[in-house]
């Protein structure tokens, strides 16, 4: 539910109460009026009557109308005092039953008594009380009608710059170049949280800058030290020594290649994070995959893997030639390692997608986390950990969709080229 | 062959002499910036093996200087970074090749030499070695008079050998010079020994000696007067 929507509800419905209970109130505040107002009026009747009778010892003629009349009929009681009542009454003037006000008192007319008792018709009262409802049902469905109305036009466009500010954030991007820059905003609450998104990702992006560049300078600083070690291993394997030392130094270049690589890789996830690349080679997609597949010839053949291809020709990309090499590569790579000894690897290139298929032993891998760095399915595996990590990466900032996949027993990762 | 080796590091510098040296290269070298400066004025070097990050300035400013000077020299970088706007950048300042550190001593030699023989002009693209006779422009290998037919790599293995002769040659640095870096196979050399027993066969056949000696199969060296 929206946040206006929700304000809304509760809006209307506060406001349907007061307008209920208002009109109540002035309801009974107009009825007291008008019932004082008809007393009066029965009261100044009975007065005159009394004068009438005071004066000249004999009833007055009575004079009916529609709304008022007056009954006359002789008594043996006398009422202490005069009596108003509510009542239903027969209506001479309309012939028919009524609601009324009546106000009846005794009166001695030449030692004779007679009850006399005023009738005043309380149909205006009642055509009031509809008056109040009509009116106030009237107002509730204005109200209903106006909110609908500035629910349609007029919110939208109030929340514009809100819906502006979240889609600048789905957007924003960490490695982004630039931090969050949103504009000035006439209304306070949006301008708040504008401003506090601006600082926010200032600060953010600052931090990443920092830590980026840390990541870079570290990878650089400790490959000069690795130069080092690997040149006096190498120097070392000159001397004459014995076949265990030549094992331990080789041992000892396995762990500089190891660390040298993870170096190289690291260092190329930062920078394609930081460059802004533009994709504006054309890269015959056929051509270098089936040129890398052929480099790899003899790795395929060392795990006796039989490769199916199905590269269709002059397939041409606006990309980065240096970004599709890493790219096909590091996807190759991936194939080869992890594909079982005599497994079966199917490469498929047309305009849509290249994908990568083979056999697997093992269970799909962890979806969720096939693409984060260092992840490893087996922790003794010997890669980087990163490959993959960078096959997103220039997908991601190549705008391609990279998918894996888990099905009869193979694993398939996919790149679609159009998303 | 006359190179200047231009690094900071002590230690890497004092490798780099040790081995090129004897190998049969003249090695002179510079700590910093303005050393190399002066040496490259004073002198001409077949190559130039140039760090990128010096103290007292860029190794780029070098190959600019080269270049203002129409200076022939051979330069291979050698850098840390692997970027590839350096890179770039070296090469089109005039730089002929570019390494990135941490690099084999041994394929450092092999780039050198390459180098070199782009550089000389008459005849030199000719390699001979004791029963070996090898052609770089036609890449054609002869043994004993009688050509060898090789494969592409099993070519480059030999030029390997031979341009690091009498060396212990690990196998990581022989399988990163064949198949690049992208070759991260530290688990599996099967198809390395499966070339190199090729390569032997095709030497011993053509009537050449059994030159190549395993190291425990953990290194190579080839084995030459």
């Amino acid at each position: 539910m929206k946040l206006f929507t929700k304000y809304n509800r509760i809006s209307i419905a506060a406001t349907i109460f007061t307008f209920v209970l208002g009109s109540i109130a002035f309801y009974f505040v107009l009825d007291y009026v008008l019932t004082r107002q008809l007393k009066e009026t029965l009261r100044s009747e009975q007065f005159e009557i009394i004068h009438f009778v005071e004066e000249h010892h004999t009833l007055p003629e009575i004079q009916n109308t529609r709304h008022q009349w007056i009954t006359v009929e002789k008594s043996t009681t006398i009422l202490a005092k005069p009596l108003f009542k509510n009542a239903e009454t027969f209506n001479p003037g309309e012939n028919e039953l009524e609601s009324v006000k009546q106000l009846a008192f005794t009166i001695d007319v030449a030692g004779q008594h007679f009850l006399i008792t005023v009738n005043k018709s309380k149909g205006e009262t009642e055509d009031l009380l509809k008056l109040i409802i009509l009116v106030t049902v009237g107002m509730i469905a204005l109200i209903l009608l106006f909110n609908f109305i500035i629910n349609r036009k007029l919110v939208n466009r109030i929340w514009q710059p809100f819906y502006t500010t979240i889609d600048h954030i789905k957007t924003y991007h960490i490695s982004n170049r630039q931090p969050l820059q949103l504009s000035n905003e006439p209304i306070e609450e949006l301008n708040l949280l504008n401003e506090s998104l601006n600082t926010m990702t200032q600060s953010i992006h600052q931090d990443y800058q920092a830590l980026k560049s840390f990541t870079e300078n570290a990878s650089h600083e400790m490959q000069t030290p690795l130069a080092v070690i690997r040149s006096k291993t190498e120097m070392l394997l000159q001397e004459n020594i014995s076949e265990e030392a030549i094992k331990q130094i080789i041992g000892i270049e396995d762990g500089i290649q190891k660390l040298s690589r993870l170096h190289q890789s690291l260092l190329l996830l930062t920078k394609i994070e930081n460059t802004q690349f533009t994709f504006n080679e054309n890269v015959e997609m056929s051509e270098l995959l089936s040129q890398k597949i052929e480099e790899k010839k003899e790795l395929f053949e060392s795990k006796h893997l039989t490769i199916e291809k199905n590269i269709q020709p002059f397939i041409t990309l606006q990309f980065h030639q240096q970004l599709a090499e890493i790219l096909i590569n590091n996807l190759l790579s991936n194939t080869i390692r992890y594909t079982p000894e005599n497994g079966i690897v199917t490469i498929e290139l047309d305009e849509e997608k290249l994908m990568v298929r083979n056999t697997a032993t093992e269970n799909s891998l962890d979806v969720e986390k096939i693409f984060q760095r260092f992840y490893k399915a087996q922790q003794n595996q010997e890669g980087t950990g990163l490959g993959l990590a960078i096959v997103k990466e220039i997908g991601r900032i190549a705008g391609f969709q990279v998918q894996y996949l888990f099905h009869n027993q193979h694993h398939i990762f996919t790149i679609y080229f159009k998303q | 062959m006359k190179l200047l080796i231009v690094e900071d590091e002590l230690a890497l510098k004092e490798s780099l002499i040790e081995y090129l040296s004897a190998s049969g290269y003249l090695c002179e070298s510079a700590a910093n910036f303005n050393e190399a400066v002066e040496k490259i004025e004073l002198y001409d070097y077949d190559c130039i093996v140039l760090d990128i990050m010096l103290p007292g300035g860029s190794g780029l400013q070098i190959l600019q200087y080269l270049k203002d000077n129409k200076k022939t020299d051979g330069v291979i970088i050698v850098s840390a970074k692997n970027a590839l706007e350096d890179k770039i950048k070296g090469i089109e300042l005039g730089a002929d090749d570019y390494l990135t550190k941490p690099f084999h001593l041994s394929e450092l030699s092999v780039r050198i030499a390459a180098i070199i023989r782009r550089k000389q002009f008459n005849g030199q693209s000719f390699i001979e070695h004791d029963f070996f006779y090898i052609d770089t422009i036609a890449k054609t290998v002869k043994v004993n008079n009688k050509i060898l037919d090789l494969t592409q790599k099993e070519y480059q293995l030999l030029l390997f050998f031979i341009i690091n002769k009498n060396r212990v040659l690990s196998k990581n640095a022989i399988a990163q010079h064949l198949w690049g870096d992208d070759m991260d196979y530290t688990d599996n050399y099967d198809f390395l020994y499966t070339h190199i027993k090729n390569l032997r066969k095709k030497i011993i056949n053509a009537g050449g000696d059994d030159c190549i000696k395993s190291m425990y199969r953990e290194g190579y060296k080839m084995m030459l007067s």
